[in-house]
């Protein structure tokens, strides 16, 4: 079981889709949809069915722009400012203008929202600036009414195979990627005319409070591997510093769904039971208000719902329970904790890239394609900001239904045989040696190194040591990695994906010498915020000459104008009171 | 360096009396996101064979007879 | 031979001859299989496994057929939900649930008649989503099932059909004797705009049960109801502040100038949701009444009431 297999195969397409998680499953079917002729193969590293961020459901929707209550422009505004600018709008516009559509479908697919009881959305509004949530009591069916149409539209889907590199062309398109099977370690090569890299966030970043190595915010399968291929393929990469960090249940990874209990009147209190957050959207300035009340005399923070009526409490703690990460029951089961008489307590996650709570993404545009033509991203790992489950299934849309044209207009693109070897060669190094350090251990000491090291607030002579510890690890792991199976070669693989994301983290957030979004990027040598530098995009890639660097790119010009009244309008509720 | 074999309680639970592995289902150990679960060779029921779980439960929540039980792992228990 | 690394498409007979094998481990993990294909010929295949001695294995089709839409596979289904095990019956109500094809209706009508209570329930919830007009008759009849359940699954169907001349049958329920009735018949009226709507959600602001009340009073507010803000603010002192909550926000929502005062009272209550709520409530209404109630807690303990204070304030300007 789980032996160590030689062997090579290779298979063509025309739309080769990386991850079967949320966007991917859709980018499939689209590109399928428009061309039924199309061969389309969707990769992914565990298996379809359950893979991905949404593994178990989703319970809500928290943007949603659905007419009636709420415009594309006006959602468009407030991704721009809940981003502080550094935002091109065309791509927000065009999933605010593409998800309403896109519920509707998912609707007929069997995935189930909230409606009243005339059968109309129960979209919630949980402050006055926008109406966006849309709720999912019965979210659970998410993935399994996904994984149908799937196999309705005939998709090839190939499990258990994990990425590890982009093939380009000779002439600088996308020819296609490498691929090791987790369970046997063959290898599968596929030549395709475009592909769609939908891998999720890079979760397995930061180490959790707990220790526990799986134990992330992020499905523990998220590592990263989009991020690390995107960059060696030679794709520009956004935002990296704009860093992921999340409110959750203290010690479990349960969110902390503020979204759900909201509507229902629960809140984020601290310990005296009392709000304490300004911010009116979830963005870095909220993270930051949190982190603060954390580390006062006021901390720790807690999710209050023990005002509510018991059936009320006993309902939000049912949905938390049961759809989106129903183990929070037993663990709240084997504290003795219930929602309706104790507050919660919570605490921050560790650090990640994730454009889907963030803006750290792949760099793409308003069509999902990135900076290497024929190679597209979407979902978590894609830089459009804020884009939580609905921007994953739109924007995988719009990859798909793009790509596919692409892939009608030209040819494969021949790639380098000797690249192929090269990849066989590091993925398989550790797998050559009798003794070594398992990939564990490296993956433990890097991301405890991440905790120590880049979380925020972010400390520049801090941030080289870091750089000069993960280059050691680096040695560690190229030179003395040991992999003794299939699956401790996926492992090993992973903290591949893992150590390229800090360097990467590293890199940027050096580079933007600003502090901007609140606490995912909070420089405490340049703590305040810099518009006449830094109100652009970091872009990070790899450099001609191999190594690391990042550049500055404008913001695209705005499309939906924003005021200075209604910047204003949002900064002003900020001010605290005077106590 | 030579390598340890350091023992680890793992979460994931499987009642081998409900376990219908040997008649060819495989539900569990294909739905995990990370690959954890396997038949066993030598009683051809599905167990845990590695300590890398989210706890996010389709193993339990889809296998047909009930016999698998996810718990919270000790380390954030 | 090329290689082909892809999930396989399973052949139906080869299932077939499974689900024919003598151990039932062997039948289950064969639905699941024949369930994974997504072809239509397997629908018939599960449906025949509907009939298999052994109970999970039946539980396991009910299951399975979820996984298709249409006639046929309702056909199948109305078989498991009269099955005489009770997992394998609920299993198919969920399973029934999950078809959106309006044709699959059809094989479902016949059991909102049936002699047992659940299997009227399920056959409801199944054709509710289909949204069938000829649905409205046996779903008005089930009105007046004698099982709560079937009531509430009864006015499932009829809400979702939003029929003008079922206004009468809403009301009448709206006066049910089980509270779970009321609410959901106080939500079916929502679509309505009438007079005689108004009314019975005016009614039900004086409900025994909290969530009848807290569903009527958002209801006056979302379907902008006029004649409804004398009796809402009379409803105003309600012993639960979440009706509360809900009543302010109507009043909000229908700009009520007169309750401005009954509003600005709110800003003084203890729970800090019913002072963000009067606050925003005060901004919805916005008109000089309600600056001196504001401007009094600009600097209020909670940040939420803050901000609301804030922009009720500013819509004033």
């Amino acid at each position: 079981m789980d032996e160590i297999t030689a062997g090579l195969s290779e298979i063509d397409c025309d739309v080769l889709v990386i991850g079967g998680g949320t966007a991917g499953p859709m980018a499939a079917y689209k590109a399928k949809m428009k061309n039924p002729d199309a061969k389309v193969v969707l990769l992914e590293k565990a298996n379809v069915k359950r893979s991905g961020a949404i593994s178990m459901g989703m319970d809500g929707l928290n943007n949603a722009v659905i007419p009636g209550h709420s415009t594309p422009e006006q959602y468009t505004k407030e991704i721009t400012i809940a981003n502080d600018g550094i935002v091109d709008q065309a791509a927000v516009l065009k999933y605010a203008e593409n998800c309403f559509e896109m519920i509707q479908e998912l609707d007929r697919f069997g995935i189930r929202f909230q409606k009243d009881e005339n059968g109309d959305y129960d979209v919630k509004k949980v402050h006055h600036m926008g109406t966006y949530v849309l709720p999912m009591p019965n979210g659970e069916t998410v993935k399994k009414a996904l994984y149908r149409q799937l196999r309705r539209a005939r998709i090839l889907i190939s499990n258990r195979y994990m990425a590890t590199r982009l093939l380009t062309g000779k002439s600088g398109r996308i020819a296609g990627a490498i691929a090791v099977n987790t369970r046997t370690a063959e290898f599968l090569v596929v030549r395709a005319k475009t592909v769609i890299m939908s891998m999720g966030a890079a979760g397995r970043l930061g180490l959790p409070t707990s220790g526990y190595l799986f134990g992330t915010y992020e499905n523990a399968a998220n590592s990263g591997e989009g991020y690390a291929m995107a960059y060696h393929a030679g794709a520009k990469l956004a935002n990296l510093e704009c860093f992921q960090i999340n409110p959750l249940i203290k010690d479990y990874n349960g969110p902390a769904c503020a979204y759900v209990a909201g509507p229902f009147g629960g809140y984020t209190a601290n310990a005296k039971g009392e709000r304490f957050i300004e911010c009116d959207y979830w963005s870095g300035q909220m993270m930051q208000e949190f982190y603060k009340e954390l580390q006062s005399g006021n901390g720790p923070v807690f999710l209050r719902l023990n005002h509510l009526r018991q059936e009320t409490a006993d309902h939000i703690e049912h949905i938390l329970h049961t759809v989106e990460r129903p183990s929070r029951g037993r663990f709240h089961e084997a504290r003795g904790t219930r929602y309706a008489q104790t507050m919660i307590e919570m605490h921050i996650s560790e650090i990640g890239f994730c454009s889907g709570h963030s803006a750290s993404g792949v760099f793409v545009d308003e069509c999902a394609r990135t900076t290497v033509p024929g190679l597209y991203a979407a979902g978590d790992m894609a830089s459009v900001p804020h884009n939580y489950m609905l921007g994953a299934f739109t924007n995988g849309a719009i990859a798909g239904e793009d790509a596919i044209d692409f892939a009608a207009e030209v040819d494969f693109d021949a790639y380098d045989r000797a690249d192929v070897l090269a990849e066989q060669e590091r993925v398989l190094a550790p797998t050559r040696r009798e003794d070594g350090i398992p990939p564990n251990q490296i993956e433990y000491k890097v991301r405890r190194l991440v905790n120590d090291y880049l979380q925020p607030p972010k400390v520049s002579k801090k941030y080289e040591l870091a750089q000069q510890r993960f280059a050691e690890a680096r040695e560690d792991m190229e030179q003395v990695m040991v992999a003794r199976d299939a699956h401790e070669l996926m492992r090993a693989l992973e903290v591949s994906s893992i150590l390229d994301c800090a360097d990467m983290a590293a890199c940027a957030s050096l580079y933007r010498a600003e502090s901007r979004w609140g606490l995912y990027h909070w420089r405490t040598d340049y703590p305040e915020r810099n518009d006449d530098e830094w109100k652009c995009h970091v872009l990070l890639g790899k450099q001609d000459d191999g190594t690391m660097g990042c550049e500055k790119r404008a913001v695209q010009p705005y499309i939906v104008p924003i005021s200075d009244d209604e910047k204003d309008a949002y900064y002003k509720q900020r001010i605290t009171a005077e106590a | 360096m030579p390598l340890a074999n350091t023992s680890t309680s793992v979460p994931v639970v499987v009642d081998e009396d409900k376990c219908i592995a040997d008649k060819g289902c495989t539900v569990c150990v294909d739905v995990c996101p990370l690959d954890v679960l396997r038949i066993s060779e030598l009683t051809g029921k599905a167990y845990m064979k590695f300590d890398e779980c989210w706890y996010c439960m389709p193993c339990e929540a889809d296998c047909p007879t009930g016999a698998v039980t996810v718990n919270i792992p000790y380390l954030l228990k | 031979m090329t290689f082909e690394p892809f999930e396989a498409f399973c052949d139906l007979d080869d299932l077939a001859e499974k689900l024919r094998d003598a151990d039932p481990g062997v039948r289950r993990v064969a639905v699941m299989d024949l369930a994974d294909t997504a072809e239509p010929g397997a629908v018939a295949l599960i449906g025949s496994a509907l009939h298999d001695g052994v109970p999970e294995v039946r539980l396991q089709a009910a299951i399975a057929l979820g996984e298709f839409d249409g006639r046929d596979c309702a056909q199948m289904l109305v078989v498991g939900l009269v099955d005489a095990d009770h997992r394998v019956a609920r299993a198919a109500a969920d399973s029934l649930a999950e078809l959106k094809d309006p044709a699959a209706a059809d094989p479902i009508f016949p059991l909102i008649a049936h002699a047992a209570p659940a299997v009227r329930a399920g056959a409801l919830r199944g054709i509710k989503e289909l949204r069938r007009p000829d649905a409205l008759p046996l779903a008005l009849r089930a009105l007046d099932d004698a099982d709560p359940q079937v009531r509430v699954e009864a006015l499932g169907v009829v809400g979702y059909l939003k029929v003008e001349e079922t206004l009468p049958a809403l009301i009448a329920a709206s006066r049910d004797a089980h509270a779970e009735v009321r609410r959901t018949a106080v939500g079916a009226l929502g679509f309505s705009r009438s007079a005689h709507a108004a009314e019975a959600l005016i009614r039900a602001l004086s409900d025994s049960d909290w969530s009848v009340r807290a569903a009527a009073a958002e209801i006056l507010g979302k379907g902008r109801f006029a004649r409804a803000v004398a009796p809402l603010m009379a409803a105003f002192e309600d012993p639960e502040w979440q009706v509360q909550v809900k009543i302010m926000r109507s009043l909000g929502q229908l700009k009520a100038a007169e309750a401005v005062p009954l509003i600005g009272r709110s800003l003084e209550a203890e729970i800090s949701n019913l002072r963000k709520e009067a606050a925003a409530a005060l901004g919805e209404i916005a008109v000089p009444a309600c600056r001196p109630y504001l401007e009094g807690f600009v600097d209020d303990p909670d940040p939420d009431v803050r901000k609301n204070v804030r922009w009720a304030l500013g819509r004033i300007e």
